[in-house]
């Protein structure tokens, strides 16, 4: 969803790497409290509706939650994980989306230039004009987040509803939640926002609560709120995500030292003939009688 | 051949290089054979292929190259393709010249001092016949590359099939392979064109002089020739 509106601060497979910071704007984020989620959908079907995504046949797998994974065409999703916890059932929900790192895995592994770009309020965004849809993203991601789409062979996630976000309002998840439990704001208000819940669950019992804002990637623009912080795998969340060391290692050694290799080779070559010359310019002999012509 | 055919400057080398190899015809020896020759530059072609569609996906810097196509998103879709027809052309290359590249146990050396030396000019090139032991290094390690850009495109090219770590796994193998082989390739071309001047005659016309033959492959050129008898 290419907002030419916003600039740019980061874009894939750029040669120069970072680009933008004439305008400084403040990273924007969503704060989900997980703890006062009620798993009512309403964002699914508010996200749905919003960015005209086509209905997408739901898969019953013995919870309430719609499909097993985030889809193309399904961008926001509520996990409702069981787990038991000592000798109680815990049902947690969370609401799972692209959670727009600040050192986003996606856009490091995108090899198009401009497909995936991160605005400068912190929104990771893909455009479909650029994506090739080789799904390296997904193999960058760490939260396995951005879907092919079969019908436009491009990828698709959560645009934390750019068009919306940068003319002021509110993703369309935060409009619709009954419950309070999404805010939308800059990330500095939504981390207190959060830090208060947080003490607000530990003084009720939670005591290991906590706010998800992964250093691994460099926090996220989405921060979430756990009444079990010391387990966020509960959530479905991983528990300290990197951008993969193989996409690191690939991007910021193979493939420098590869480009290197590739020059080396070409500049070997030449050295080698400026400083030794034809092989069999000079004929060794013994010449056979018949044999006319040179070697060349 | 009718004498007719002499007297209208009919090429009796090129002629015999269509399905003749290793023959002496005049002053030239049929080096490769017409089917040696297309197969090679299939291999060739459907590789520079691959590597146009595939350097600018590789790096930005390339990226002007997928104009050619018609876009990144051209290449993304036609480079898989590219890649299977150079896998099956270096199949039918590998089975090809197999029995011609067995390696003696005196050649392995050439994997490492004996090539620098080679590159040295300081290589004994009495026992050389009708390949160099660089050469044959040349098309086992070509024909692994191969197969190692097959399976790790098929990864790339299916990826939503493959699990995450076998993707990044994928891209790896594929980048350092490709690496490696193009450097390879480099020094393939510059050794069969400026560097060793007839060379490249062998693979476009077929033919290579006799002083050719006795310079580089002067053991080929005794089987062929007798030991300095013609």
């Amino acid at each position: 969803m290419a907002v030419n509106e916003l600039e740019v601060r980061r874009s894939s497979a750029s040669v120069l790497g970072f680009l933008g910071g004439a305008r400084k704007l403040p990273t924007v984020s969503k704060y989900i409290d997980t703890s006062t989620c009620i798993g009512c959908k309403a964002c699914e079907i508010a996200c749905q509706e919003w960015n005209d995504l086509p209905e997408v046949a739901t898969v019953q797998a013995g919870s309430y939650q719609t499909l097993p994974d985030l889809h193309a065409g399904y961008w926001n999703l509520i996990r409702f994980n069981e787990m038991e916890h000592g000798d109680t059932l815990v049902w947690l929900m969370r609401k799972d989306q692209c959670m727009h790192c600040e050192d986003p895995g996606c856009l490091e592994a995108c090899p198009a230039p401009g497909a995936i770009v991160q605005y400068a309020n912190g929104i990771v965004d893909v455009n479909p004009d650029k994506c090739i849809g080789c799904a390296y993203c997904a193999s960058g991601c760490p939260f396995n987040v951005p879907k092919f789409a079969e019908k436009t062979g491009k990828m698709q996630k959560c645009t934390l509803c750019v068009d919306r976000s940068r003319v002021g309002l509110e993703p369309a998840c935060v409009k619709s939640c009954p419950t309070g439990c999404l805010h939308f704001g800059t990330k500095d208000d939504m981390l207190s926002l959060a830090k208060g819940r947080v003490a607000q669950l530990k003084a009720t019992g939670f005591a290991q609560a906590a706010v998800y804002d992964p250093p691994g990637v460099g926090g996220t623009a989405v921060v979430t709120v756990l009444a079990h912080g010391d387990h966020p795998e509960w959530y479905g969340l991983p528990k300290d995500p990197q951008v993969p060391l193989g996409v690191k290692l690939w991007k910021g050694f193979l493939r420098p030292l590869g480009f290197l290799a590739v020059l080396g080779a070409v500049v070997g070559a030449f050295g080698h003939h400026l400083y030794h010359g034809n092989k069999g310019h000079v004929d060794p002999g013994p010449r056979d009688p018949d044999e006319t012509g040179t070697a060349a | 051949m009718s004498s007719v055919k002499r007297q209208i400057g009919f090429d009796e080398a090129a002629f015999d290089a269509r399905t003749a190899e290793n023959v002496v015809v005049g002053g030239e020896i049929v080096r490769h054979r017409l089917s040696s020759r297309v197969i090679h530059w299939t291999v060739a072609n459907t590789f520079f292929l691959c590597l146009l569609t595939g350097l600018p996906i590789w790096t930005p810097v390339f990226g002007w190259l997928g104009n050619l196509f018609g876009g990144l998103s051209v290449c993304r879709i036609l480079h898989p393709y590219f890649g299977v027809a150079f896998f099956l052309a270096s199949l039918t290359m590998f089975v090809h010249w197999s029995r011609e590249m067995k390696m003696t146990r005196e050649e392995r050396g050439w994997v490492g001092p004996r090539l620098l030396a080679y590159l040295r000019d300081a290589e004994n090139h009495e026992k050389i016949g009708k390949y160099n032991g660089g050469q044959k290094v040349f098309f086992y390690t070509s024909f692994l590359a191969s197969l190692g850009l097959l399976a790790s495109g098929i990864v790339g090219w299916f990826p939503l099939s493959f699990p995450q770590g076998v993707r990044i796994a994928a891209i790896i193998v594929h980048d350092v392979t490709f690496v490696l082989f193009l450097v390879s390739i480099v020094f393939h071309i510059y050794l069969a064109t400026t560097a060793e001047p007839g060379t490249f005659n062998a693979m476009t016309r077929g033919t290579v002089s006799k002083a050719w033959a006795r310079i580089h492959h002067p053991k080929w050129y005794r089987e062929l020739l007798g030991n300095g008898k013609r």
